[in-house]
């Protein structure tokens, strides 16, 4: 007998298949790829093996991409290469750019399978009809989403990554490489195509894509277009923007509270568009939000104030974001978190957990600074907030001053908005002529930062690379300019060396 | 009385004549006279000489007896298992190498391998670390996978084990008793091995354990080896009051985070660790009936404390004949009790890296009475998370204990035609089955207990099942063509296998509902085969065998899963042509050469060819509103997954001189892996994972092995036996990537400093082991700059691509040379062992010797460093510097024994005192040269020890 299937929880398509729940369930697991990194959580089981789970976990990765090549993180640890992504000297073998890289064409690559799995033929021969039928091709419309939304991040991050869809096979083949042009126009027809097929808002479930989610998306591939494609699209931009913007999503009272334990009930869920969850119970990594808070609790700081159990001693800000707020650590602008204690604003030593403030922005507390469910301490509850309202504002900002249409008022208000939450009351609002391109960035940072847009927005605006300079950029400590190319990511070595159709971006 | 040679009737000098069971001997003169007094009637004259069979001849009063010697058959014409047959050393035309018992390593021996440590060319066994029982690693001919297992396929009186190994053991070899094993015969070259297919690739072992003899009186015999051991170097780490310097002259430090203490923690964790093996075999034969039964009771502890293995095992040997000797009847079976204390190892690093001026003890903490780094948190102390734990507590709260339960058994029927006698029938039904259970249990106080802040206990149930079933049947057909003078001899057959894993894990977890029942994991797969040889011997001078495999794997998909396996070999008997039939010094001379093509199958997955799906299980579930989901993967895979081929190319010379007294091989092989299995980066986006198991590359290996044996002294009551080895290796990828890309590399060998980082490299060109660095920048006096690196891309910058491949971990030639020495009844033995042109990456040195570690920690404690930080003076780690890649040449006194046998009447009374792993020369600065991936981190260190044995025959 040489036919042998596997005997123990893990079957083959067909026998998978066999139960219609099982769609739902790997639904779940397209999502979950943002949030856990495997089959077992928080560890073991891992989709990836290239390197240490909790460091290959999408959330954590993207973070990282994001925020340590800015002004708004460094760590202090040493693994790998880590320092060189604030350093802005990276390579094309550094594996934490690497396994971003191998972790986005991982979902990717889930997500099509998804798409084979699920085609109206394929549940017709498996006798999969009615509701459980509607519901399943539902769910291909979030797949695609997803999947646009990874290539968005391939996109933005590697300008030129390998592109496969749900047309090619499984195998050892090598894919060819997509042009960001092209790439760009392929995420733009997905998401029109499923814009309308996805559930509006108010009718998904929490955690769940909905409309809004992909109008969001629409909203920043088209403010981003110069950079992606040369050429602008603004006007698309505002009217993605103003979609989102006139859904019911409102902003939460308390700035904080976007970041807590509860923010998935707490009022923030509100203005929070497409979150991340995570649950100490149920979600759990050692990536995503474990990390943002563990890596960001050392010196002075009682873990218990942020429901962990302990810090892992490693993130904290530069000068460069603590100086966008007056008043700096101590402003009036109740979004600048900071841990002072201990801590001194300018880094002498990026190693040494003390040299720079330490951020308290994310906590796994609830509004009544109880700890989250994990008993452990280990695993946090907090959503992560990928897409929140208040970037819509932004955007529509934004959007506005670069001609994209709405108004100046509106644009004014909508920032007001965010400042009299920051603040309390109406007094630091701005005036219309006050609104500026480099206002907005800098308001940007003080409202997203660590929430995963830092490169992203300074790279739009032009300042990420050969202009724009902060603490330990270029690694010195004053910083320095680095090198224009380094607005994309080079492709790995890794995956050029296996795969001979990709060519590396320019500089690399 | 004469002795003189039967054939020749020449007289024959140096023969030993012996009263048996005494000392009273002499030996034959020149003319081949001799004398012998005090002759009893009733003893037995004992007639022996080297290459001659030995005579007995009671006395009885006689005042002459000339003995006329036969020439030993045995020693050419020694019968060596070769698979599905056997064959003679001298008709032998692949690399096979049989090492019996009598040469076997001396000691207080646990693992079967380590009794052929040294005895062979080409095989290169590198014991594990020093937990007791602890196996080795087999290397025959360096390997030829790169992912696949490299581990040869060990063949147990006919039942291959199963590659994977069974759970719950520290190793699978330790099932087979070392003092039952008669001999190993390792089938090193594609001629020899290639009738085991696709298992083939890394050489065969054939164990064969004893059997009782037919016609033999009744023997009762009674065994015992005690041993002592103790390590005899620790890692070089500073002491408290060099720790303390350099603490305090750090800037940014809080001394006061020290404690007053000055503790060895590596004295604290290890101990002198004891033995006792016993063995109590009786064994008999009759006429058509034979027995042999063994009791085995193992015990040892570890040189680190808590570390424990027992073994009670008892195998049973029976052979019947029946129908006039036409059918033959053996049943082999082994029982098997392991039973182990598993040491927490994590106290090894911990030992090293713990602060040495804290206590040990410290009653006023909540922690059983042990020191830990603590911290307060809502009024309790508690342990500080992230810091080191106390290593002595990391044991001794460690309760982890496995016990497998394992049987093999097999039953071979040989039938002997009634009307054609040279036709033979065999058949072979193998059953291993392996049941194992253990657990965990750290108590509630531990802080090395996850759970500690829950107040809970740690537990861990686990268990598991391994079952290997075979059935084999295969004719053979030995005649002679008298026409053609040709002896013939055939074999076909056909052979099922199945081997089927189960295993099962709970254990507690803090999050809800406190317990978590792993769902069962099974693993199946299979074999079916069909095989055939055939081997002509033409004239006693001309040999020809070639040998063909079709195997059938569950592995691989529809259109791969069948593949064959063929081999062809020549042999010249130089000796028996006219020429030097005659010759007086050259006594054997034989060339050999052959081609074959084996298969590696043991890639490590089941269903590697089929999507399969998996469920998520424990907490890595998904929110949709208020529920959580638990979610399905899809699998990598591979359609196309398909057998990796290994083609080899053999030569070999055979020769003996002055009648075998001095005897040899010499062999060169060049062997070329095709459809290399390897775990690769597959093409983003064109698989569900990022690291894929299929064939891809190629590598290239070749050798030369020489293996000498002489007897230096031979005398009446003196003799010096002696053998050497060397081998000398090279392997080398010679392709890669899937994508044809010379620069293509991938990174191997995890090592511990940060996470994600690698030492090693794979790349077209350079041998699996070589290590991928930095070149270290020195200044004038010798001392490396922290930091400077060769710019070797002349970019001026350093970064990874100034790294370059350097050095690695596998030698270039390696030896073994053994001697032993008999006067009387005293004998006398020793193997000294080299390697050379290995290098070692000093992990030990580079993950802890460096300021920072040992001050940037993620709470308030302080980390030990290793001394090395005091030469080096780095402040940040190094860990891609060549500086830490050193040179691990050596050469090893394995053992060295001692014996005396007492002769009785009725009691055979023999002593020894054995010591092992007694002497290391090497210019190797960390614990020991010999770590079989070249990475010295955390080793746990191997004993020395000294071993009583006591062997009573009556």
């Amino acid at each position: 007998e040489l036919e042998l299937l596997p005997e123990d929880n893990r079957s083959t398509a067909e026998a998978t298949f066999d139960s219609p729940e099982a769609y739902k369930q790997f639904l779940a697991k397209l999502y979950a790829g943002l949030s856990v990194s495997g089959q077992q959580g928080p560890a073991g089981d891992a989709d990836l093996q290239g390197l240490d789970e909790g460091f290959s976990q999408y959330l954590r990765l993207y973070w990282m991409m994001q925020e340590l090549t800015t002004e708004m993180a460094v760590i202090g640890w040493n693994d790998g290469t880590i320092k060189d992504l604030h350093a802005q000297n990276w390579t094309s073998g550094n594996e934490f750019i690497r396994t971003m890289y191998s972790r986005l064409m991982y979902q990717v690559a889930l997500n099509n399978e998804f798409l084979r799995q699920t085609t109206p033929d394929l549940l017709d021969s498996r006798g999969v009809g009615g509701a459980e039928r509607e519901s399943i091709l539902g769910y291909r419309a979030e797949a695609r989403f997803l999947r646009a939304l990874h290539y968005y991040h391939a996109l933005d991050l590697f300008g030129n990554p390998p592109f496969v869809t749900e047309e090619d096979p499984i195998g050892a083949f090598l894919p060819e490489q997509i042009q960001s042009q092209e790439l760009f126009d392929y995420i733009a027809s997905e998401l029109e195509a499923i814009e309308n097929g996805i559930s509006p808002v108010g009718s998904a479930e929490y955690g769940r894509a909905n409309q809004a989610a992909v109008w969001m998306l629409q909203a920043k591939l088209y403010l981003n277009a110069e950079v992606y494609t040369g050429s602008p699209q603004y006007d698309k931009a505002m009217e993605y923007t103003q979609k989102v913007i006139n859904t019911n999503y409102d902003l939460v009272d308390d700035y904080q509270k976007l970041f807590l334990a509860d923010n998935d009930k707490n009022g923030a869920q509100q203005e929070i568009i497409f979150p991340i969850t995570f649950d100490g119970n149920n979600t759990q990594s050692y990536g995503g939000m474990a990390f943002i808070i563990h890596a960001a609790v050392g010196g002075d700081m009682d873990p218990a104030d942020f429901g962990v159990s302990s810090g892992w001693a490693g993130l904290r800000t530069t000068s460069a974001l603590v100086e966008q707020f007056p008043g700096e650590a101590e402003s009036d602008d109740n979004r600048a978190l900071f841990f002072t204690e201990g801590q001194t604003k300018e880094i002498n030593d990026i190693s040494s957990f003390t040299d720079g403030y330490a951020v308290t922005k994310f906590k796994n507390v609830d509004v009544d600074g109880n700890p989250g469910k994990d008993s452990t301490g280990e695993f946090p509850d907090t959503d992560f907030p990928m897409f929140r309202l208040a970037d819509a504002y932004l955007m529509y900002a934004e959007a506005h001053l670069q001609g994209g249409g709405g108004s100046l008022s509106e644009a004014t208000n909508l920032i007001n908005d965010l400042r009299e939450r920051a603040y309390g009351d109406p007094s630091r609002n701005i005036s219309e002529s006050d609104l500026s391109l480099n206002f907005i960035l800098d308001e940007r940072a003080r409202e997203l930062y660590w929430e995963g847009h830092r490169r992203t927005d300074r790279i739009r605006f032009g300042v990420f690379s050969d202009r724009g300079v902060w603490p330990w950029k270029g690694n010195v400590p004053q910083g320095t300019t680095t090198g224009a190319h380094r607005d994309l990511m080079p492709i790995p070595a890794s995956d050029l060396g296996v795969n001979t159709n990709l060519t590396q971006n320019p500089g690399y | 009385g004469v002795v003189s040679e039967s054939a020749s009737g020449l007289p024959v000098p140096g023969a030993n004549v012996i009263v048996k069971g005494t000392t009273n001997g002499t030996v034959t003169d020149f003319d081949g006279n001799y004398t012998i007094t005090n002759v009893q009637p009733g003893d037995v004259i004992v007639f022996s000489f080297l290459g001659f069979a030995t005579q007995e001849i009671p006395y009885d009063g006689q005042t002459t007896i000339n003995v006329q010697l036969d020439e030993d058959a045995a020693t050419l014409e020694e019968v060596v298992l070769i698979g599905y047959g056997s064959t003679s050393e001298q008709d032998a035309t692949g690399s096979v190498e049989k090492v019996s018992s009598e040469s076997f390593n001396k000691g207080a021996v646990v693992s079967p391998e380590q009794l052929l440590s040294g005895k062979s060319a080409g095989v290169r066994i590198t014991p594990g670390g020093g937990a007791p029982g602890e196996g080795g690693q087999i290397r025959i001919r360096g390997g030829s996978s790169l992912s696949g297992n490299n581990d040869p396929l060990i063949v147990v009186d006919g039942i291959p084990l199963d590659q994977r190994g069974v759970q719950g053991v520290r190793n699978q070899l330790n099932s087979i008793n070392p003092n039952e094993i008669e001999d190993f015969v390792i089938l090193k070259d594609a001629a020899a091995t290639s009738i085991y297919g696709s298992r083939a690739s890394n050489g065969v072992i054939l164990i064969t354990t004893k059997t009782g003899k037919k016609n033999s009186p009744l023997r009762l015999e009674y065994d015992l080896k005690v041993s002592a051991g103790q390590i005899i170097d620790k890692v070089d780490n500073l002491d408290a009051q060099e720790f303390r310097a350099l603490i305090e002259s750090t800037p940014g430090t809080d001394p006061n985070l020290l404690g007053e203490y000055d503790t060895d923690w590596q004295d604290e964790i290890y101990q002198t660790s004891i033995g006792a093996i016993h063995n109590l075999t009786a064994s008999q034969g009759f006429d058509n009936f034979s027995y042999r039964v063994n009791y085995n009771h193992t015990s040892q502890t570890g040189v680190l404390k808590t570390d424990v293995y027992e073994r009670n095992a008892l195998n049973i040997a029976l052979n019947q004949d029946l129908f006039d000797n036409h059918l033959k009847l053996a049943l082999t079976t082994k029982g098997i009790v392991d039973e182990n204390r598993f040491a927490d190892q994590g106290a090894i690093g911990a030992a090293v890296a713990f602060d040495p001026t804290q206590p040990v003890y410290d009653e006023d903490l909540p922690f059983g009475g042990y020191f830990e780094h603590n911290t307060m948190s809502n009024d309790q102390v508690i342990p500080q998370l992230q810091a080191t734990r106390n290593p002595l507590a990391l044991l001794e709260t460690l309760d982890g204990r496995g016990k497998t339960m394992r049987n093999i058994t097999n039953l071979n029927a040989e039938y002997k035609f009634h009307f054609l006698p040279e036709l033979k029938f065999n058949v072979n039904a193998g059953f291993d089955y392996a049941e194992n259970e253990g657990h965990n249990y750290r108590p509630r106080y531990a802080a090395g207990n996850g759970l500690y802040i829950q107040g809970r206990e740690y537990t861990q149930e686990y268990s598991g099942i391994n079952r290997n079933t075979l059935l084999d049947f295969y004719f053979t057909y030995k005649t002679e063509l008298e026409a053609l003078d040709t002896e013939m001899d055939l074999t076909a057959g056909h052979s099922y296998q199945e081997f089927y894993i189960e295993n099962n894990n709970e254990y507690t977890v803090a999050d809800d509902p406190g317990y978590r029942v792993e769902p069962s994991v099974i693993n199946r797969n299979a074999l079916e085969s069909y095989f055939a040889r055939a081997s002509f011997d033409i004239a006693n001078k001309y040999l020809i065998s070639g040998s063909v495999r079709r195997d059938g794997s569950s592995r691989f998909g529809a259109d791969n899963k069948w593949s064959t396996f063929p081999s062809a070999s020549v042999g010249w008997k130089i000796h028996n042509e006219e020429f030097l039939l005659n010759s007086n010094t050259l006594s054997q001379l034989k060339l050999r050469a052959g081609y074959g093509v084996t298969g590696n199958q043991e890639i490590g997955i089941n269903y590697g060819y089929m999507g399969i799906y998996s469920p998520s299980v424990g907490p890595a579930r998904y929110q949709f509103g208020n529920q959580f989901y638990n979610t399905l993967r899809p699998e990598e895979f591979d359609a196309d997954l398909k057998w990796e081929e290994l083609q080899t190319y053999n030569v070999g010379v055979d020769f003996g001189f002055f009648n075998n007294r001095l005897s040899g091989t010499v062999e060169a092989y060049y062997r070329e892996t095709e459809d290399l299995l390897a775990t690769v980066p597959v093409p983003a986006g064109a698989n569900l994972s990022d690291l894929l198991v299929t064939n891809v590359g190629e590598t290239v290996s070749k050798g030369v092995e020489v293996g000498l044996n002489g007897t230096l002294i031979q005398k009446e009551d003196f003799n010096w036996d002696m053998n050497y080895n060397i081998t000398f290796q090279d392997l080398e990828i010679t392709r890669l990537s899937l994508g044809e890309n010379p620069d293509f590399f991938i990174p191997q060998g995890g090592i511990s400093g940060g996470v994600g980082n690698n030492i090693q490299i794979w790349k077209e060109g350079y041998d699996p082991s070589t290590f991928f660095v930095f070149r270290q920048v020195y200044n004038e006096a010798g001392q490396p700059i922290e930091g400077a690196y060769a710019d070797v891309n002349g970019d001026n910058e350093i970064t990874e691509a100034d790294k370059v491949p350097y050095k690695k971990a596998n030698p270039d030639y390696f030896m073994g040379f053994t001697n032993t020495l008999n006067y009387k009844n005293l004998d006398f033995s020793f193997t000294f062992r080299g390697s050379f042109g290995n290098y070692m990456y000093n992990n030990t040195q580079s993950g802890n010797g460096f300021v920072t570690a040992g001050t940037v920690t993620p709470q308030d404690y302080y980390s030990n460093l290793n001394s090395n930080v005091l030469e080096s003076n780095f402040v940040n780690n190094q860990l891609f510097s060549d500086y830490y890649i050193q040179k691990a040449d050596f050469v090893k006194l394995d053992n060295i024994s001692l014996g005396y046998l007492f002769p009785g009447e009725k009691v055979d009374f023999r002593t020894s005192l054995t010591a092992t792993n007694l002497w290391t020369i090497t210019d190797y600065d960390g614990l020991d040269p010999e770590i079989s991936n070249g990475i010295d981190n955390n080793f746990y260190p191997r004993s020395t020890s000294v071993v009583l044995g006591l062997n009573l025959i009556f």
